[in-house]
């Protein structure tokens, strides 16, 4: 995994030190909130309803053990005692004292983790496949290419202040697990038959208020103009980006209005007068980035393991575990094991201080000194050798976090919500408890295959909303709290956004809304179809009928 | 009826005002029948810049037992996150909670609008 060097570390001790003392003038009253509030916000601090939040920038999902325990350690001595893994990757806090923010910094900082670009007009925190290095079908490590945009984004001085957020997400697989359609640039790695690597560069993508899937502007850009080419992007929707409204000001809106063709053609124009030998990175410091993700330690294995398949005889729920949780590896003999953090009834994303530091532990004596965090709230073990699997199960087992229910329906997506968030209209978590419970069977669960449930508390769609399968977006309907549902969409190679069922239900009608939806899917399907399948071939009628049938 | 409230400085807590400071519990809120007092008050609380963060009133009606927010995002901010009873203001108990607890009917809040307009 990459490690920061000398300039990393100076750069995070001295953005520590310069919020200390930002920190201290707007404590002494020397600045008012309106100064001191993007300050803060360029730290990933922000005023939520009970406390402060603290947003921790976890680049690309990858954290290794002693990151983790630092996260865990902040947790449990300035928070309480737990944190909430977001769909951008990141690490939020509830909990936090302005007081203790600068300590919180300089602690982080202490084993290169910080809260840079999770907040702010700027380039933010990237994310990527979280199987990178692990998976068989990437044509290389995406996370070398985030790892550069990272490199080159932090504080660019021309990116600073774009018209709106930027979000970048890279992956090199066939299939989309970064959900990079719905991101302001997605980037997929190809290899072509004679081993040169390119980008498909897509770009308008994005969720929120007004949903996109980001056409593709360029299908093959050589992967050695990757950021003069992003530098031209970004002039363009700097120059053209709506500052005038909040709500048209990302760049899907830019490119909507001016149709992919045009927006391809003005970032190509810019591009050819770029000079794109000053902007690119050299050939030297690429190999050194990459050399910071060389695969090490991979011992050579029988690609069958007589301890995992014996444990997967004997043991149900640990042969439920191998089925849902563990996944290919393209190393014979390895693993990727999905660690939960979707257990019946508990809020979705949120992990204890003592999870940590037991997910922690097992990434340093199990997988390689790795973890990784997904966009779907989830953690990840990317590197287990199958004869470990059993142990790691075991303990995942005891730290309440082997629930076996990865892609299935209790495997929920949900923004923290009017719990916590001063945007949100309604509560999502409560939402996703009542129907994680409802489907609690892992029998039954199983049964109903693949179905993504993603809530958002309000339409800037932190919870992904209108890409579930069945996506919930919380309204306000005459000041109390009702529920949109959405069907068919997906983040993932058959990308769609959802189409609305029909009008907004009150909460308690949420869950056996989906029960109906359910039961329809059930009594539809053909072989082999997901609930997306099916309702994709039978169509939203049958299944509005069957949620609004009773009201009429 | 009416109530002043903010998140305070040093660690976003929520707080109301008594009349005389600055209480973490809404049963010590100072109920203001008369828009321009709470207004003047409302206005003080905008000068304590080292004290506070974004002052607002918010509406206020009784309820069984006493008086709650109208609006359900302010008895959240009064009471803490429903998904973790054991934080926030909801964790020490007592009957000014359970009063906020019980109270029925959602609005939404019309100082936090006005407020995010502004910005």
């Amino acid at each position: 995994m990459y490690r920061y060097d000398d300039i990393d570390r100076e750069t995070l001790a001295d953005r520590a030190a310069e919020f200390r003392d930002q920190c201290a003038r707007r404590l002494a009253g020397e600045m008012t909130e309106d100064q001191f509030k993007p300050l803060r916000l360029m730290n990933g601090l922000y005023l939520q309803l009970h406390a402060y939040m603290l947003r921790v920038a976890v680049p690309y999902g990858a954290l290794n053990a002693d990151q983790m325990r630092k996260l865990a350690h902040v947790a449990r001595t300035y928070d309480r005692g737990y944190g909430h893994f977001t769909t951008r990757t990141n690490l939020q806090l509830h909990w936090i004292k302005l007081r203790d923010a600068p300590d919180i910094l300089d602690e982080l900082a202490s084993v290169g983790l910080h809260a840079i670009q999770t907040s702010g007009n700027c380039i933010r925190n990237l994310t990527a496949d979280p199987h990178a290095g692990a998976t068989a079908d990437e044509v290389d490590d995406p996370r070398i290419w985030a790892e550069v945009i990272r490199q080159w984004s932090t504080f660019h001085p021309e990116f600073t202040f774009l018209p709106r957020k930027f979000k970048i997400a890279v992956t090199a697989s066939p299939k989309d697990r970064a959900a990079i359609r719905v991101y302001d640039i997605g980037l997929r790695l190809h290899r072509d038959d004679e081993g040169a690597l390119s980008f498909e560069v897509l770009v308008g993508g994005g969720l929120g208020r007004l949903p996109h899937l980001g056409p593709v502007i360029r299908e093959r850009l050589p992967v050695r103009h990757l950021l003069s080419y992003m530098q031209a992007i970004l002039r363009v929707y700097n120059r053209h980006g709506r500052r005038d409204n909040i709500h048209k000001a990302r760049i899907k809106v830019l490119v909507a209005a001016l149709g992919p063709a045009e927006f391809a053609r003005q970032v190509e124009e810019e591009w050819s007068l770029t000079d794109k030998a000053a902007v690119d990175l050299p050939g030297t410091e690429l190999a050194r980035i990459r050399a910071g993700f060389a695969p090490t330690g991979f011992e050579t294995l029988p690609p069958v393991s007589a301890a995992f398949e014996s444990a997967k005889a004997s043991d149900k729920a640990f042969s439920r575990f191998a089925r849902r949780n563990v996944m290919f590896h393209k190393t014979p003999g390895y693993a990727l094991v999905n660690v939960s953090l979707k257990a019946i009834g508990e809020t979705p994303g949120d992990c204890s201080a003592d999870q940590m530091d037991v997910v922690a532990d097992l990434a340093e004596r199990y997988s390689m000194n790795e973890v990784r965090v997904t966009y779907e709230q989830n953690l990840l073990l990317p590197h287990v050798k199958l004869d470990d699997v059993p142990a790691v199960h075991a303990a995942l087992v005891g730290a309440g976090l082997a629930t076996a229910n990865i892609t299935l329906i209790s495997d929920i997506i949900a923004c923290p919500g009017l719990d916590y968030c001063a945007l949100a209209n309604a509560r999502a978590i409560p939402i996703a408890q009542d129907i994680a419970r409802r489907f609690s069977d892992p029998v039954l669960a199983e049964n109903i295959g693949e179905l993504k449930i993603k809530i958002s508390g309000c339409i800037n769609a932190c919870g992904h909303h209108h890409v579930g399968h069945i996506g919930i977006l919380g309204v306000d309907k005459k000041g109390e709290e009702f529920y949109q549902l959405t069907l068919g969409g997906s983040a993932e190679d058959d990308a769609a956004i959802g189409q609305v069922l029909g009008p907004a239900v009150s909460a308690e009608r949420v869950a056996p809304a989906i029960d109906r939806l359910v039961e329809v899917y059930m009594r539809e399907r053909r072989d082999g179809e997901r609930f997306l399948d099916t309702f994709r071939r039978a169509g939203l009628p049958m299944f509005k009928e069957a949620v609004y049938a009773e009201a009429h | 009826m009416k109530a002043l409230t903010a998140n305070r400085l040093t660690d976003g807590e929520v707080v109301f005002w008594t009349g005389s400071g600055w209480s973490e519990r809404f049963v010590d809120a100072a109920l203001f029948d008369d828009n321009t007092a709470a207004e003047l008050a409302e206005a003080h609380a905008k000068s304590q810049i080292t004290l506070l963060v974004d002052p607002y009133l918010i509406d206020i009606a009784e309820v069984d037992g006493g008086v709650a927010p109208v609006s359900y995002r302010e008895r959240l901010r009064a009471l803490g996150p429903t998904n973790k009873l054991d934080h926030g203001k909801q964790a020490g108990g007592g009957a000014d909670i359970a009063v906020l607890a019980h109270a029925h009917g959602a609005a939404r809040s019309k100082g936090r609008v006005d407020l995010i307009r502004r910005k």
